[in-house]
């Protein structure tokens, strides 16, 4: 074969190894734990490079955990929340990293700052607060980038729901998370009663019996074995609350006490 | 290629081999590699919120493909610097044989003692992998969760795959080993097309997103026909780990990929080699 004919033939099948690598990668793509260009860019110098290397990612996600122990152990807030994120990113199907970085956020350095800035008795109830929920959403938005790359959605909109409740004092936000985690395949038994309480104490009273109604007779009666009779109980006193005319009320249930 | 050639080729090859499975190298690579895969289950002790078996694995397809990259990178460099230095490549080239045999020869005996390597760490592998299944499985039928499993032809599946990106790396240092000067050149400039190989995906990600301007798509194109995608062989948790598995034809479709890559790189390698003055 001529010098030309190889650099030619190489040239060609360089082309052709591209275009198969395209089709390829597609078909591989969804099994590959989620890496994109922005995590790089965020933890690149923090050795993620060397989780990208090859499959040691789970091992050094570990590793990267476990200094971010260290300074959490002293309170250093921006390397501790790096190194947190750098192990959700290396492993970002782990449940655990995701919500315990979110609690670490949303509640331990709110914590932090408040003493940073005085302790508890030198900062007013006021600023406390406000801390409280810019940290809040800060753990909220670790939890949702979580419910999105990791497998379980529910556990993650719980606890961001929790955060969105207790910290933001957002019960409509609240109420939004308990719902989509009510809402999914994984959905705990609890939800939609969060789901409905947080949306009644947030004044939409009407939204949250209709959602409830809806959501126990398509789902929760049929998915739960009891046919969720406390649900049901709930349900009752929102139409006494309400008003709800007998006859638009859910009808009376054989087994219902 | 005639008879002869093939003949040639294969001779050179089993030398080649032969010289490369009494290295050193090989024999400390294989068993650190053997005795990192095997005490994996005494690191478990840093695992945290997976499965046991994934931080084996993880750890297992780790070593293959750190070691695996380093032997490919370092033996065929080493080898074929070996021959040029001690002047044996002139005394062989000076029979019938052509430099593409030669080169040929050089590659086939390397990627033989590569496929070694990932057989035999591979089998260490799945070893330890069903034996914990073994021991894990009824504790957690016990605690009524859902046993894990392993799946030894996924596994089986995932050393072709890593054998196919090996043999990549292998061809692509021969390629630049072929034209470079120097052994430390070759080895260094290996290692950095691997890690290039290993972060090419993301020019390929860059490619499927339409707001992307028409010179770095350029830049993106020609990345992904010149460097090789090292990370599409990185399936080993779907194949071995999960129930689902990889999808359909992907395994298939990354080695159709891989070896072209594969011959284009060879076809380099021998067009660079013709014209090297030995």
């Amino acid at each position: 074969m001529s010098a030309w004919a190889t650099w030619t033939a190489s040239a060609a099948l360089l082309i052709a190894a591209g275009s198969a690598s395209d089709r390829s990668w597609a078909a591989v793509r969804p099994c590959i734990p989620e890496l994109g260009a922005r995590q790089l860019e965020l933890s690149a110098g923090q050795g993620v490079l060397l989780g990208v290397l090859g499959g040691l990612r789970t091992l050094v996600a570990d590793v990267s955990w476990l200094r971010s122990y260290v300074l959490w152990e002293r309170k250093e807030e921006a390397g501790c929340e790096a190194l947190m994120r750098l192990a959700c990113t290396l492993d970002p199907h782990a449940r655990y990293f995701w919500e315990q970085t979110g609690f670490a956020v949303g509640l331990d350095m709110a914590n932090w700052e408040i003493r940073r800035r005085g302790g508890y008795a030198r900062v007013s109830k006021e600023v406390q607060d406000h801390v409280f929920a810019a940290y809040a959403r800060k753990g909220i938005a670790v939890l949702e980038e979580g419910a999105r790359t990791s497998r379980n959605r529910a556990p993650f909109l719980i606890v961001a729901g929790q955060l969105a409740e207790m910290k933001v004092r957002d019960q409509r936000m609240a109420a939004t998370y308990y719902r989509a985690a009510a809402e999914s395949e994984d959905a705990p038994w609890y939800a939609a009663r969060f789901a409905a309480r947080t949306a009644w104490e947030a004044g939409d009273r009407a939204q949250a019996y209709a959602w409830y109604r809806d959501h126990w007779s398509s789902v929760l009666r049929v998915r739960h074995e009891d046919r969720a009779p406390d649900d049901l109980a709930e349900l009752r006193m929102m139409e006494d609350a309400l008003g709800v005319p007998a006859m638009r009320r859910i009808p009376r249930q054989p087994w219902e006490r | 290629m005639t008879m002869d050639a093939l003949r040639r080729t294969h001779w050179i090859a089993r030398i080649t081999f032969l010289e490369a499975v009494r290295q050193r190298l090989f024999s400390f690579l294989l068993l650190l590699g053997a005795a990192l895969a095997v005490s994996s289950v005494a690191f478990r002790f840093l695992n945290f919120g997976h499965g046991e078996l994934k931080f084996v694995a993880d750890f297992g397809f780790g070593i293959l493909f750190l070691f695996g990259s380093l032997l490919a990178v370092v033996m065929t460099a080493q080898l074929l610097y070996a021959e040029l230095d001690n002047r044996t490549a002139l005394t062989l080239l000076a029979k019938p044989v052509s430099r593409s045999e030669f080169l040929l020869g050089k590659f086939l005996g390397v990627w033989a003692v590569l496929g070694v390597f990932i057989v035999l760490l591979c089998s260490i592998l799945a070893g330890v992998l069903l034996t914990r299944a073994a021991e894990i499985a009824p504790v957690a039928e016990a605690a009524g969760r859902v046993p894990p499993s392993v799946n030894a032809a996924g596994l089986a599946i995932f050393a072709l795959l890593q054998w196919m990106r090996l043999g990549i790396i292998a061809a692509l240092t021969l390629f630049l080993a072929a034209g470079a000067r120097t052994f430390l050149f070759s080895v260094v400039a290996g290692m950095l097309a691997v890690l290039g190989g290993q972060l090419q995906w993301l020019a390929q990600d860059l490619l499927t997103k339409p707001d992307v301007g028409f010179f770095q798509r350029s830049l993106a194109w020609f990345a992904t026909r010149a460097v090789p995608n090292l990370q599409q062989f990185n399936i080993g948790d779907a194949l071995v780990l999960e129930s689902a598995g990889a999808p359909a034809g992907a395994a298939a479709s990354a080695l159709l990929a891989g070896s072209l890559h594969l011959l284009a790189f060879l076809f380099l390698a021998c067009a660079l080699f013709r014209r090297r003055e030995i």
